[in-house]
């Protein structure tokens, strides 16, 4: 047991580790970035960008260092300038970065202009990096500072002011969808065949196949939109608490900010998050109660005079519970991502909403913290979900 | 009752006539009622969208300048076209957009789900056939794929490649094949090519284990022993032995799949990060609807209820397939 958590966490660590290397490239690797607007309007010529400007700015982003340097800056806030040892600095005069680059336009296949850096003007050494401004590295919980959405206050103060929106958002829907969809599965299962059942198995397929965005649409027209329009009570639909207060038909006036108001406004994303939820949710349920009630030992439990219902809920129900538990664990990366579509329809001020923020505005730091920790949380829900299976099935055993 | 059963079995037996594996199955699938219903709406779809120049009154990208929104069923006064769902909202004809979307939409998913499949049988099979370290390196490299979080790499992944359209070079023929599909100049069609490969490029992944799980129960089975005493190479083996009796779950999770990819190209869309303006897919359109639904809410609606009940249909679908080809098959 113990030889194969070990094995585990050092998958883990590795698995962590490629994808961060792979993200952190993707990004990197790619032109673009905060440059790319200045070139533009360096290119208009009314305010004159120097090449000296640029050179700052590249060092400002750290653009001016060599991929592998900047990611293990990134990673573990190394290296910050030269070893030393004894008093006496190593490494000093290793080349780690280029301050200004040659770059030379060439006409390419496709006959356009494309600059390629063909060499460097002023080479960036070890010894330069010493009182550069530095984080202490993604793995010290250090994300950096932001580069666009909130320049130059640190990540981190990014991120803590969505996470209790998205916590919120994601906690209410989980705790919703459980109370109903496990009800509703037990219930549709131990009727089978019944008119309740058919209804309901219909409408949890139609749910799983429908897309969460054009729900979410569907629900903002019917709640909020029309009976609004119409002069009907309606919900409010965007944002997390409205800027004004607003008064609605029958439910009268309502303060911006206050609690009411919030709640107001929870009410939409969360139905549309749990009903897209219970559909799933409650059709496994359904079916691993199936699978349960056609076992010996419910019929066991039955014919040695139990009550139906102790016989559901006692036997068979605990039961088909336990496939299901690794479902549910399986959502908490989800608490965090799974959200991106709802929160953009819902304008909801959480965390997968600053995810497509940070992404359409080039602001990389955000959307690689993000990631990192999404990647982080699901690869610890992957862990949880075997070692759970072991606990509640203890004829699985982990090796 | 078991002796009124063989009665009954005893009379049709003798008139039974001899069926074909196919003929059993579409009876099967027949019987899925909501899976037939499905089958005929999407084959309209199919029909409606690969007749789209000739149904379209107008070109994609045709401007009616200073006709924005206007009424459905407007006529056009210069040509005499009808606009029959009006104009969106810089003036293009909004029902001949919907039937090119539709291509396109289907296009990609079709695309995607072939070649992600190809690749997922291609590397389930090497992997459960041969097994060992091969095995071990490629299901280790699939497991690794599935536990990073997929919608927000996707997103990461088509940002960076939508913003930057040249980093990738995309041969010459695809582009033009893309286009002479999608009716697009092969500039616009880049983009679509892009998303097929983000697609694919995750899709193939369930495809391969599911592959793998075939391959491994049936590489002991004694039709695989004849073959192989009888002289047949690895390559006979896993095309002929193999293959037909691993394409049941194939061909389910295909079907899945489809409905999947649909959804998935229009969450890209609409998010912003998959296939941009211009090129109308259902996905866009919607995204593009949502700041005019105040005014009108029906706009929506219009591209939104294709994208579910594609979504819907090949589900049933899928379902349908699933109880006919094999009714062992579960969930």
């Amino acid at each position: 047991m113990t030889a194969y958590f070990i094995r585990r966490i050092i998958q883990m660590v590795i698995v962590v580790f490629i994808s961060a290397i792979a993200t952190y490239a993707l990004l990197n690797l790619a032109p673009g970035g905060p440059l790319a607007g200045l070139r533009q309007v360096q290119q208009t010529g009314r305010f004159r960008i120097t090449e000296e400007d640029i050179a700052r700015i590249r060092a400002y982003f750290e653009l001016d260092l060599y991929l592998p340097y900047r990611f293990t800056r990134w990673l573990a806030g190394w290296p910050t300038g030269p070893v030393t040892i004894g008093g006496k600095a190593y490494l000093s005069d290793v080349e780690v970065g280029c301050r200004k680059p040659i770059e030379t336009e060439v006409l390419n296949d496709q006959g356009k202009y494309e600059s390629i850096v063909t060499g460097c003007n002023e080479l960036v050494y070890m010894k330069d990096l010493t009182g550069r401004r530095s984080s202490l590295g993604i793995i010290r919980g250090d994300f950096g500072l932001s580069w666009r959405l909130l320049r130059d206050r640190p990540v981190s103060d990014l991120l803590l002011s969505r996470l209790s929106k998205t916590l919120q958002l994601m906690g209410l829907q989980i705790l919703l969808s459980l109370l109903i969809g496990i009800p509703l599965g037990v219930y549709s299962a131990v009727r089978q065949y019944s008119k309740f059942d058919y209804i309901f198995t219909s409408l949890a397929f139609m749910g799983s196949a429908m897309p969460t965005f054009f729900f979410g649409i569907v629900m903002i027209l019917l709640f909020s939109l029309l009976p609004k329009a119409a002069g009907l009570p309606y919900l409010p639909a965007g944002l997390s608490e409205s800027i004004r207060g607003y008064t609605i038909p029958v439910i009268g006036e309502v303060d911006a900010g206050s609690a009411k108001d919030r709640i107001l406004h929870l009410i939409l994303p969360v139905a549309v998050l749990t009903i897209v939820n219970i559909a799933g949710w409650s059709r496994f349920v359904r079916a691993s109660m199936l699978e349960v009630m056609k076992q010996d030992y419910v019929r066991t439990a039955r014919a040695k005079g139990l009550s139906e219902r102790a016989v559901i809920l006692k036997h068979a129900f605990r039961n088909a519970l336990i496939p299901f538990i690794t479902i549910v664990v399986f959502t908490i990366p989800n608490l965090f991502s799974g959200a991106i579509i709802t929160e953009s329809i819902f304008s909801w001020p959480g965390m997968g909403r600053l995810y497509i923020l940070a992404l359409g505005d080039n602001d990389y730091p955000v959307a690689m913290a993000i990631f990192f920790i999404l990647a982080v949380l699901t690869v610890i829900a992957t862990l949880l979900r075997d070692i759970l299976y072991t606990v509640v099935d203890p004829r699985i055993r982990l090796s | 009752m078991s002796t009124a059963q063989v009665a009954k079995l005893s009379a049709d037996t003798v008139t039974i006539e001899e069926r074909t594996p196919f003929q059993i199955v579409m009876n099967r699938f027949k019987r899925h009622r909501l899976a037939m219903v499905s089958l005929f709406i999407m084959i309209g779809i199919f029909i409606i969208t690969i007749l789209a120049p000739v149904i379209a009154p107008f070109e994609i990208q045709e401007l009616s300048v200073n006709d924005y929104f206007v009424e459905w069923g407007t006529v056009d006064q210069a040509t005499g076209r009808i606009h029959y769902m009006g104009t969106d909202n810089i003036g293009r004809d909004y029902f001949s957009r919907l039937i090119y979307a539709g291509r396109i939409s289907l296009s990609v998913a079709i695309l995607s789900v072939l070649i992600s499949e190809f690749i997922g049988i291609i590397v389930g099979a090497i992997s459960g056939f041969f097994g060992g370290w091969v095995d071990a390196v490629l299901m280790r490299f699939v497991e690794f794929m599935l536990t990073i979080p997929t919608l927000p790499l996707l997103l990461i992944i088509s940002s960076m490649l939508l913003r930057n359209d040249e980093l990738i070079a995309i041969p010459e023929p695809i582009l033009k094949f893309m286009s002479s599909i999608l009716l697009l100049s092969p500039r616009d069609s880049r983009n679509a090519v892009l998303i097929v490969m983000v697609l694919a490029g995750f899709g193939w992944l369930s495809a391969a284990q599911l592959m793998r799980g075939t391959v491994l129960s049936l590489r002991e089975q004694t039709f695989v022993e004849a073959s192989r005493s009888l002289g047949a190479s690895n390559f006979r083996i896993i095309t002929r032995d193999m293959l037909p009796n691993a394409m049941a779950p194939i061909i389910v999770d295909a079907s899945l799949g489809l409905a999947g990819y649909i959804v998935a190209e229009a969450a890209l869309a609409f998010l912003g990060f998959g296939i941009q303006d211009p090129v109308p897919t259902w996905g866009n359109m919607l995204a593009a609807s949502q700041q005019f639904m105040l005014d009108r809410p029906w706009l929506p609606l219009v591209p939104g209820l294709p994208i579910f009940f594609c979504s819907l249909a090949f589900n049933y679908i899928g379902d349908g397939l699933r109880d006919a080809l094999d009714p062992r098959l579960k969930l």
